[in-house]
């Protein structure tokens, strides 16, 4: 066999961010803004100071998860752990969560989480307020009503001076070109939810031709991770969602020409050479299973023998209930046969029937079927293990507790199906004969083909995971065609890819063909791609603070807040475009209220009335 | 230094502020500290997700060409959806009657033959191709 490519999952734990002590130039002078890029994946923040002692880049990265593994009833107790003090977000899968409904924050608390963490492990030590301006990202055309409820935490919450919101892609950007001189653009954005085209005209979002296609990098994940476990379904737990992730950033890329790419993969010489296979890691312990801990595979065989019992136990209940049925039945037919004509026609209505030809079929069909429920109690029987007849006494559900427990095993059995045909086969093979060219290690590789090719084309064929949308370059097409030619030339010129999602390799050249095939024959066309297509966005906004911190220009105020309410935005070179909209403000759900409830969302242009 | 974060209201601190059905802010004397008492003790609110506040957003008066959320999503393919193998992901040619499943090649029609129901569910899931059961 071919060494192949075989590589290991690094299976990285994160490290826990400690709790930093910045310099004291983080607030003499003054307060020097907080950049927050508050991204759907991952949040960063740290400073932005002009003076030497303070980094000039994120001094906290983690992921936007937080958990909260419920403590003592009554919510007393509840641990919660933020980001990177997770350690690894597998064990705690199910319990993750994060504030994002797809790019947009909506779950409030979770967001206070994050930002209680990220303050405390910047080493923000004002009192009762946060001091400092804050510099956050948020969604090309953020809902008003996530606005108002970002500033309201913000300046509610945490007692902010100002606050600033900005497009990530926008300030990535500005980061990339910095000029003066007002530029055009045609951002694509790739990030963990959404994919954006956005046109920038003199440097400025033009908004209303934005268009915003909903995949992104945890799409990819999510269809990579089921394409594997679909092709392996013995290894349905170790494909994880992070060795997704490994997978995507490190062995995907981007077919220039899918359909050619394809076709060369056809070759076996080229799988051969081009394959890459993912080693999981494994025991040689047990043949046959992926689980490493043997107490897990007690268990299982625990729980196999009970599904065992409870199915026999089913089949024999359904047998005396069938025979008794048939008894019932033959003793009808009986009277037939008797002559006793009357006698026989009552017993027919008695069972709902209309002659003796269905009292027969029926009789004949109830007949087979017992025949084969005593066929499979038979077969089961054979199987059993001997410890299982042992066990049975126990499982006698005369008691409550005891048909709760047959309830769960009726549900379980469906997880336990598909393993229930694999484990069957193996349980009864002697375990002591290997095969002499079974691979141990081969078994438990993921081999990873067309996959690697497949899953990123998603953004240019939603269509392949069954998503209506149009992909990257049928929408960048669609935004183009919404202005006069002119302006068209004017944005080709720079088209700008910004976003962890673009770090394929091969996207470049596969957005520079789709150009070439959409536009003019013999025109031109620039593609750029960002310098840090992740952390631009966040030196981006780092650089707009710089400028920008005393200007009044851009900044939310808590003025501005209490008088505009939490949906205004200033607007500034990265910002959203501000629709003057009036948002009713929100009522309390408790019975205090200083400020009479309004409950119609249509009432606009109330001023904000304050106790 | 770190103190905890206050539950109580405090009318005086500033204006009321708004608790929205799933907001619990009623502690305007917050002082920072990351492991607050805060989370503990509220009722269960649940928060709008975004397809509710998508859906009380198109009820503002927006202008025609104001962009908005919902408004700047990319639209429908016009384009015909090209067929791709769903075990191989290679160009599809074929597709099997019984499972619906596409492939390319006869090893992976015999494959698919295969398959047992579920992992042929979870193919057509995949590409959204799930038949409505009744």
């Amino acid at each position: 066999a071919a060494a192949g490519l075989v590589f290991q999952f690094r299976d990285a734990r994160w490290l826990p961010d400690p709790v930093l002590g910045p310099s004291p130039a983080v607030r003499t002078p003054q307060p020097v803004p907080l950049v927050i890029d508050n991204g759907s994946f991952q949040a960063r923040a740290g400073w932005a100071c002009s003076d030497p002692e303070v980094p000039g880049e994120p001094l906290l990265r983690f992921r936007s998860l937080a958990a909260r593994s419920r403590g003592a009833r009554g919510g007393a107790g509840t641990e919660t752990q933020v980001g990177n003090d997770l350690g690894s977000p597998e064990p705690l899968r199910w319990l993750l969560r994060s504030p994002f409904d797809r790019n947009v924050p909506v779950q409030l608390e979770l967001q206070e989480l994050l930002f209680d963490h990220i303050f405390q492990r910047l080493g923000v030590s004002s009192q009762g307020c946060v001091d400092h301006p804050i510099v956050l990202t948020e969604a090309v055309c953020n809902p008003l009503y996530s606005r108002q409820m970002m500033s309201e935490l913000l300046f509610e919450c945490y007692q902010v001076p100002k606050v600033s919101y900005g497009v990530d892609s926008m300030y990535s950007f500005h980061h990339n070109t910095r000029q003066d001189w007002p530029c055009n653009s045609l951002i694509v954005s790739s990030g963990y939810q959404c994919t954006h085209v956005l046109p920038v005209l003199e440097g400025r979002l033009d908004a209303k031709n934005c268009k915003r296609i909903n995949l992104g990098g945890c799409q990819a994940a999510v269809y990579l991770q089921r394409l594997l476990q679909l092709k392996y379904p013995g290894h349905f737990a170790a494909i994880t969602l992070s060795r997704m992730e490994e997978i995507l950033h490190e062995h995907s890329y981007i077919a220039e020409d899918y359909i050619e790419e394809l076709q060369k993969w056809r070759s076996p010489e080229y799988y051969e050479s081009n394959v890459h296979k993912m080693q999981l890691p494994f025991s040689s312990k047990l043949l046959g299973t992926t689980l490493t801990s043997e107490e897990k595979q007690e268990r299982r065989q625990q729980q196999l023998r009970r599904l065992q019992e409870l199915n026999a136990r089913r089949r024999e209940e359904k047998l005396q209930l069938d025979q008794e049925r048939l008894d019932r039945l033959l003793y009808v037919q009986e009277l037939l046969e008797d002559g006793q004509m009357d006698q026989f026609h009552k017993g027919l209505v008695e069972l709902n029937m209309d002659s003796a030809e269905e009292l027969q079929s029926y009789i004949h069909k109830l007949s087979l079927a017992i025949e084969q429920t005593k066929q499979k109690i038979l077969q089961a029987e054979v199987s059993i293990e001997v410890d299982v007849v042992d066990s049975k006494p126990e499982t006698l559900d005369l008691d409550p507790l005891g048909s709760e427990q047959s309830l769960e095993d009726v549900e379980s059995i469906h997880e336990f199906e598909p393993l229930f045909a694999e484990e069957q086969p193996d349980v009864e093979k002697p375990v002591t004969t290997v095969e002499p060219v079974f691979n141990l290690a081969e078994y438990h590789q993921l081999f990873l083909g067309t996959e690697r090719i497949r899953v990123p084309e998603i953004l240019f064929q939603p269509s392949l995971i069954g998503e209506e949308q149009a992909g990257i370059a049928e929408t960048m097409q669609y935004v183009l065609d919404r202005y006069p030619k002119e302006q068209q030339a004017l944005l080709v010129q720079n088209v700008f890819l910004t976003g962890g999602n673009t770090m394929y390799p091969g996207l470049k050249a596969r957005i520079q063909k789709e150009l070439l095939e959409m536009r003019p024959f013999q025109s031109s066309f620039q593609v750029h791609l960002a310098s840090n297509p992740i952390l631009d966005a966040w030196y981006g906004a780092r650089d707009w603070a710089l400028e920008y911190v005393n200007h009044e220009e851009g900044w939310i105020t808590r003025k501005d807040y209490e008088e505009k309410g939490g949906e205004y935005l200033k607007e500034h070179c990265a910002s959203n475009v501000f629709v003057p909209i009036r948002l009713p403000k929100q009522a309390p759900r408790t019975t205090e209220t200083l400020a009479p409830s309004k409950v119609l969302a249509a009432s606009i242009g109330n001023p904000c009335d304050l106790a | 230094m770190n103190e905890n974060k206050f539950m109580t209201m405090d009318p005086n601190t500033g204006p009321m502020e708004a608790a929205i059905k799933p907001l619990p802010f009623k502690d305007p004397n917050f002082i920072h500290s990351g492991i607050g008492g805060a989370a503990a003790g509220k009722k269960n609110r649940t928060w709008k997700n975004l397809k509710q506040i998508l859906a009380s957003e198109r009820a503002l008066p927006w202008q025609l060409n104001d962009p908005s959320y919902f408004n700047i999503e990319a639209p429908p393919s016009f384009k015909p959806a090209k067929k791709y193998s769903d075990i191989s992901g290679l160009p599809a040619n074929y597709t099997d009657p019984q499972s619906k499943l596409r492939f390319s090649s006869i090893e992976e029609f015999a494959y698919i033959r295969m398959l047992p129901s579920d992992v042929v569910t979870g193919y057509l899931a995949l590409r959204k191709a799930t038949s409505i059961v009744p």
